[in-house]
């Protein structure tokens, strides 16, 4: 049977393979073109890998370790950890540095230049231009010119490249050597003794360079060194004219540019957009800045250079201060350079939409196109102000209150590699709270949440700004069941020591009445809250009460019949001289009379009248006929009565 | 005196071959002894002595109740550089044992996935957390300089050290 069953198995795949041959002869082209192999790259499997996962919501960035010890709950911890991290590693690059020799052993095969020790130190003793190529390789602004003023002493000619790599470090490093950051003492020194050029430096420029920048000297390297150049060419003067537009000598820049004209010579794309980017500081009137930056352009023309991406930046940043001429031209420039194919990435449109100050339609309108263009690709940075792209997109949002166009923003952050042009972590934190605030004023309570949960803490830690919207978002949904849950975030994110944030909590809590569950987790959130107030560390007071906070407390605590806890809270009217509120009075007393406390009753008149409030006779009135008294009782509320009347 | 030494040892062969001609070879055990039974376990003492999981199970318990401290390929068949990587494990339990001192709960576990050295640690919470990260982000530096590879840290931290009896 088997042996039967099994042939008239063989029979019907027969049968069936022969005619899916039939169908597939007909249906084949007669041709079979054979596809080129496919090569993938070494990290193809890896990528392939990457892309089934996502980021996970509930861990903190993956620079930390994954331990609730050892991850960061606030953005000030973040901000410490990760740079106590840096710091470590800048200790073992010290050790590494400074003891090459233990290092040396090379076990990778093929070899990795990055794990290897530095040298810091120049290797070439001798006078020679190779010495000076390497003290100009590693940065060495002082050395190098020290080596090449020596050169020149001996004789020894130094070629033109290689003066011009001079040139470039340092009008690029502004004839100092890049010092770390963690140095500032020394540039402000350095900034002292600096002459004032009158037309260069205007009052903001000079302020900036008091704190950070250093700026052109008179007589300082880079022009000695120009000067000693018998045939300076292209490239010298482009080096030039750049440094001194970086270090704000402005008009030298442009009189240098004259110069490079007289000795017949083209200016190359870089040295026009630095001119670009000068031209606004130079002339005074709208039309005159705008003018000149048309004559730089036709020159640019007619010298046969061909602008790039940059000159187009330049423009567009150099007409945000052009005022209300620069919005109007802002668009021509646009279209003509999209016209000679210059790729305008969105980098090219933040700047824009800066320069197009009032008309908010105007904006809107220039984000959704930018938006259409850009959406679904992934970009490089190119620029330095590209990292503000998204920062400005989700103001221009967060003013026109567009959640649509900050959805797409916010979907654009996770193609291929866009999310490096978010910036680093300050202008992270400024990118999501614009968007959070825009969640909490525009989408219901529930969209807010799923957002909420999914950024917090893991991407972002909200500031006490951002969590008063949040706050502000449940009180309009009418959420504020939610309360106690968002109060245990606070308190995580460490904002529970910001007095107006509390209390505008306390507040919410105290406004209306809810139903008994929520009520008595409002109770338990209040009494949390008292905590806060009281003890502090080693004696320190971290919150003040003040009438308000402490009438809210102890509402939320009688609508949860928390009588006993809200007796003590009474008590500390006194310690802390702040006067209750009539309303809290009648309330207490009307939740004194649900309980029968007699004792409690005439005690709390007798508080009153401590306070001398304008209420008490009528709270005497209200006990006299609400409870049964005591004879004593009764003598009391009389005397206090003949007293309030008295001093009335 | 060694000289001696081995003149009385083969005296001794001699004489005892002589006596017993069928029995085999026995010589004086003249190097240090291996003590196989005596590695990697604490013996019993009074009862005061807290010792972990993995200080209370001994050696031939590996791979019945506890697992490896050290996991590479090295000791497959056809595989080699055992040797090395059994300094270099050494060198690195010995450089966390000093970096991050008395903040050991436990053994550390060496793992190695391609070029990758992965470090996993258990710690005390001893010190802050930013002295934690000053001390993984120095230690990953140096160790990947000096070893030429990635090297990350895994690192967990407890309370006090996890005690599982007392000897």
């Amino acid at each position: 049977m088997a042996s039967s069953c099994s042939q008239a198995l063989r029979h019907h795949v027969c049968k069936s393979s022969r005619i899916l041959r039939i169908h597939l002869q007909k249906s084949w082209p007669k041709e079979i073109v054979i596809p080129k192999k496919k090569t993938w790259s070494k990290e193809a499997v890896l990528q392939a890998l990457a892309s089934t996962v996502k980021r996970d919501p509930t861990a903190s960035d993956s620079r930390f370790q994954d331990d609730p010890y050892l991850t960061p709950k606030t953005s000030s911890e973040f901000k410490l950890f990760s740079l106590s991290q840096e710091s470590g590693r800048n200790a073992a690059k010290y050790f590494i540095n400074t003891y090459p020799k233990y290092f040396q052993k090379d076990y990778a095969q093929p070899h990795i230049p990055c794990l290897m020790p530095e040298t810091l130190e120049a290797q070439i003793e001798e006078a020679s231009e190779a010495a000076l190529i390497e003290r100009i390789r590693m940065r060495k602004v002082k050395a190098a010119v020290d080596l090449y003023d020596q050169l020149l002493q001996a004789g020894t000619s130094v070629s033109l490249d290689v003066t011009n790599q001079l040139l470039d470090l340092i009008c690029f490093c502004g004839d100092h050597d890049p010092t770390q950051e963690n140095v500032p003492e020394q540039r402000n020194e350095e900034t002292e003794d600096v002459q004032d050029e009158p037309q260069a430096k205007k009052g903001r420029a000079s302020k900036a360079s008091g704190l950070l920048k250093a700026t052109w000297k008179e007589n300082n390297n880079a022009g000695r060194i120009f000067a000693l150049l018998s045939e300076p060419n292209t490239h010298s003067y482009s080096a030039l004219i750049r440094g001194m537009v970086k270090y704000g000598a402005y008009s030298k820049a442009f009189s240098t540019y004259t110069d490079l004209l007289n000795n017949r010579l083209k200016a190359d794309v870089h040295t026009f957009n630095a001119l670009i980017i000068a031209a606004p500081e130079v002339k005074e009137k709208y039309n005159e800045k705008w003018e000149l930056i048309v004559d730089l352009l036709k020159q640019m023309a007619e010298q046969k250079v061909k602008p790039n991406l940059l000159t187009l930046n330049a423009v567009l940043k150099a007409l945000r201060r052009c005022g209300t001429l620069g919005k109007s031209q802002a668009f021509p420039v646009i279209s003509e350079m999209k016209a000679l194919s210059i790729e305008t990435h969105n980098h090219a449109f933040p700047i824009m939409l800066c320069s197009a100050g009032a008309p908010i339609q105007g904006q809107t309108d220039i984000l959704q196109e930018v938006m259409n263009e850009v959406s679904g690709k992934s970009f490089t940075a190119q620029d330095p102000d590209d990292a503000q792209f998204f920062i400005t997109a989700m103001r221009i949002c967060l003013d026109t209150k567009d959640m649509e166009q900050a959805y797409r923003v916010h979907e654009l952050l996770g193609v291929g590699e866009n999310w490096r042009l978010l910036g680093n972590d300050f202008q992270q934190s400024i990118y999501y709270a614009r968007f959070f605030s825009l969640l909490c004023m525009m989408e219901n309570i529930d969209v807010m949440l799923k957002w909420y949960r999914d950024l917090v803490p893991s991407v972002y830690y909200p500031s006490s700004n951002v969590m008063r919207d949040l706050l502000q978002a449940l009180d309009t949904d009418n959420r504020l069941d939610l309360i106690p849950q968002i109060w245990k975030d606070i308190k995580q994110l460490g904002h529970a020591n910001r007095q107006n944030l509390v209390e505008e909590l306390l507040t919410l809590m105290a406004r209306e009445k809810h139903n008994q569950e929520v009520q008595e987790s409002f109770a338990e959130c209040a009494l949390d809250i008292k905590k806060i107030y009281d003890t502090g560390d080693r004696g320190k007071v971290l919150l003040s009460w003040t009438a308000g906070s402490l009438i809210d407390l102890i509402s939320v605590l009688l609508a949860a019949h928390r009588r006993q806890d809200a007796w003590e809270m009474l008590k500390l009217f006194k310690t802390h001289n702040r006067v209750p509120s009539e309303e809290l009075l009648n309330k207490f007393l009307t939740c004194v009379k649900e309980a029968g406390e007699v004792n409690q009753a005439v005690e709390l008149v007798q508080i009153s009248a401590g306070f001398c409030l304008p209420e008490t006779p009528k709270l005497i009135q209200r006990v006299q006929q609400e409870f049964e008294l005591t004879e004593q009782q009764r003598n009391m509320l009389s005397d206090l009565e003949i007293q309030t009347f008295n001093s009335d | 005196m060694a000289t001696s030494l081995v003149r009385q040892t083969k005296l001794l062969s001699i004489v005892s071959s002589q006596l017993n001609p069928a029995a085999c070879f026995r010589n004086i055990h003249c190097t240090a002894a291996c003590l196989k039974n005596r590695a990697a376990r604490i013996r019993e003492g009074k009862g005061d002595k807290s010792v972990t999981y993995e200080q209370a199970y001994h050696p031939h318990h590996i791979g019945h109740r506890k697992g490896w401290l050290s996991q590479h390929t090295s000791n497959l068949q056809g595989e080699d550089g055992a040797a090395e990587r059994v300094v270099e494990d050494v060198f690195i339990r010995r450089f966390m044992y000093g970096t991050f001192h008395g903040c050991l709960a436990d053994e550390v576990v060496i793992k190695r996935r391609g070029n990758l050295l992965v470090i996993c640690a258990v710690m005390i919470q001893k010190l802050l957390p930013s002295k934690f990260y000053f001390l993984i982000g120095y230690t990953e530096e140096l160790l990947s300089h000096f070893y030429k590879c990635p090297v990350k840290i895994e690192m967990q931290t407890v309370e006090e050290k996890v005690v599982y009896k007392y000897l």
